[in-house]
């Protein structure tokens, strides 16, 4: 597998001509997007990578980093730049960060991976909660621009949400500050068992006011070595994302029948948000197909969708955790348009934020580490909820699905969450209901024993009826319902059909 | 005779390794010169294993000639962090060696920009064909010790 860098889930349309290509020339005709916001390659030939290479630095991309034990790519808001809840932008701090941790000569050697992911708005789409270091921007003295940091977040075998270490860091002193976090870490974290040595251990072993007097010191002590982030090479960044040229345009009332299509209406309904400009919407591009993997997308869609977004988008687009790609400049009046398009392209299933929408790692079926097809439950769960209506019914729903304890489908923090295990030899599943990457994040909790693959669709039938029924109001969500009710009344519902269950 | 890349040159290393026989004078290790304290000679050579806490060596660095990085295993990544420490906030001016097993060309650029300005390679890699990659890269995003990738920075 080769896993290429997509710094901050950002790529140009020319880039994504060429992960088209790699996937053609190199690989089986498709290619992966992850939960890192980075595209995977299942089937390259070892003897081709150098040329895989070379064609992607043409395009300045590259594969440094992606795996070891080092500083991997930093994550952020697919929605950054044009999310109306936004602080600032966060991709300026993102770029100082790739910039900073690319070929850093101190930290190539960790202990084990290290993840960065920033958020600039108040609601935190990055998941900064499960991250080894957490940035959120905040608003400090007289507007100057810094960050809470968070540490020590993380999900495999422990899973658990990052601790506040510094409540404002001043912008200026950013790299000063995770130089002395990565620091302390890279001498004092545990490098005698590969299952403890990520920063969460260490911070959890010393305790966060321990973790942080040591931080603060080497922060103090290093202070002098570590240039301050200038003000004029922020100003520089924040050019290299100046905005595009919007039109003024007005905002357009949203398509009705029947001067609109049903298809278009629920596509617009499910597939688009607000944009912060008037006449303009953010478009989601469902990787999220029944009968495909999530995530994965083929060469000639990836062509389509570059010529899609030089048309719609100032050629531009974006990965996002969920394993979706997002047009984020689209003006209204040409949504119609657009649509027909990605439909005909079978990028535009309208279950963006819906149960089908879910996160699911590659599994058994290309993951060395796997104990499950997640593929496969994926497409069963397709199956089983089939009816678009009653996916709107049942309302936001983060399905997130890892196929070992490793959790890279991140299913501690899916409103539900499946993971696979191995029985035996035989796949199991168990799931947990109550998780959250955003906002008020929480961990889920697992509703019982594992159930067999066969089973698994049924059961989320039977948890879902229990929701709809249980729910104070449409209006309350699924994870509103879980966190009111706790797993109990879910719990007991799951195994009600089934006495097969161990 | 073990060969020692140092700078850009191999030559035959002026020291001995602890328990080695022969007439250049012997590296202590870290526990040794610290037991020294005050009567450490001036110009010793120690040799800190992974994992080892420096500390007690700062008060003494002045009497430091060379400090040797034991780098044993692939992965052993705290040896980098306490090179740009010596370079850095205790100003060792100094050699540090880069030494052991796991120390082969693709370290050679990163050791060498954490302040490292020799190198015992491991048994089978090819010390000439190995310091090309002190060159690696012609830019670097961080400021670090950078002795000898750019030796405009050498104080």
């Amino acid at each position: 597998m080769l896993r290429v860098a997509v710094p901050y889930g950002l790529l140009s349309s020319t880039q994504l001509r060429m992960l088209a290509h790699i996937a053609r020339r190199y690989d089986r005709g498709y290619g992966h997007f992850s939960t890192r916001q980075n595209i995977q390659y299942n089937w390259p030939k070892l003897e081709e990578v150098p040329d895989i290479l070379a064609d992607l630095a043409s395009v300045e991309m590259h594969a440094l980093q992606t795996s070891g034990n080092c500083i991997r790519n930093t994550t952020s808001d697919h929605l950054a730049g044009v999310a109306a809840d936004e602080l600032e932008d966060p991709r300026p701090w993102c770029e100082l960060i790739r910039q900073w941790s690319s070929v850093h000569p101190e930290f190539n050697w960790l202990p084990r991976k290290f993840k960065i992911a920033v958020t600039g708005a108040a609601r935190d789409r990055a998941a900064t909660a499960i991250h080894d270091i957490g940035l959120r921007l905040v608003r400090g003295p007289e507007g100057s621009t810094g960050f809470e940091v968070a540490v020590g977040g993380g999900l495999g075998r422990m899973p658990i949400l990052g601790k506040v270490i510094r409540e404002w860091l001043p912008g200026e002193e950013l790299l000063a500050y995770l130089e002395a976090i990565l620091r302390v870490y890279n001498l004092h974290g545990r490098r005698d068992n590969i299952h403890r040595a990520r920063i969460k251990v260490l911070v959890k072993a010393l305790g966060i006011d321990a973790f942080r007097a040591q931080v603060e010191a080497e922060y103090q002590a290093n202070r002098a070595h570590v240039p301050t982030v200038t003000p004029g090479r922020i100003a520089a960044l924040r050019a290299a994302f100046a905005p595009p040229a919007w039109r003024p345009l007005a905002d357009l009332p949203p398509p009705a029948a029947p001067a609109a299509s049903a298809a278009f209406v629920a596509w617009h309904r499910h597939n688009t948000v607000a944009h912060k400009v008037p006449g303009y919407r953010v478009v989601f591009v469902s990787l999220k197909k029944h009968g495909e993997a999530p995530g994965d997308i083929t060469a000639d869609q990836m062509d389509a969708l570059a010529a899609l977004a030089d048309r719609h988008s100032f050629g531009e687009l974006r990965s996002t955790h969920d394993q979706n790609l997002v047009l984020a400049d689209c003006e209204q009046g040409q949504l119609a348009a657009l649509h027909a398009e990605l439909d005909r392209l079978g990028l535009a299933t309208p279950n963006i934020g819906t149960l089908t929408d879910m996160i699911c790692c590659p599994g058994l079926d290309f993951c060395s580490l796997a104990n499950a097809g997640s593929i496969g439950v994926a497409k069963q769960i397709h199956e089983q909820f089939d009816d678009l209506d009653y996916l709107y019914d049942l309302g936001e729903i983060q399905l997130k699905m890892s196929g070992c304890m490793n959790a890279c489908g991140h299913h501690h923090v899916g409103h539900i969450g499946i993971l696979g295990v191995d029985k035996h030899g035989q796949e199991w599943y168990q799931i947990t209901l109550g998780g959250s990457p955003a906002g008020e994040a929480s961990l889920g909790e697992v509703i019982g024993p594992s159930v067999p693959k066969a089973a698994v669709a049924a059961t989320l039938a039977r948890i879902l009826e229990t929701y709809v029924r249980c729910r104070q109001s449409p209006e309350e969500t699924f994870l509103q319902a879980v966190r009111r009710l706790g797993v109990q009344p879910f719990s007991e519902r799951a195994y009600a059909q089934d006495p097969a269950t161990a | 005779m073990r060969k020692i890349l140092q700078r850009r040159e191999l030559v035959a290393d002026p020291w001995r390794y602890p328990g080695e026989e022969g007439a250049v004078p012997q590296l202590l290790a870290l526990a040794e010169a610290v037991a020294a304290g005050a009567a450490l000679p001036p110009g010793s050579g120690v040799m800190v294993a992974p994992g080892e806490d420096i500390a007690p060596l700062l008060p003494l660095l002045p009497k430091v000639a060379i400090v040797v990085l034991r780098f044993e295993k692939a992965g052993e990544g705290r040896g980098f962090s306490l090179a740009q420490l010596l370079r850095q906030q205790h100003r060792f001016g100094g050699t540090i060696r880069a030494a052991g097993a796991a120390v082969k060309r693709d370290l050679l650029f990163l050791l060498a920009r954490c302040g490292c300005d020799e190198f015992e390679f491991a048994a089978g890699e090819d010390p000439v064909a190995a310091s090309a990659h002190l060159q690696r890269f012609s830019v670097a995003h961080q400021p670090a010790s950078d002795l000898l990738v750019h030796p405009s920075l050498r104080a």
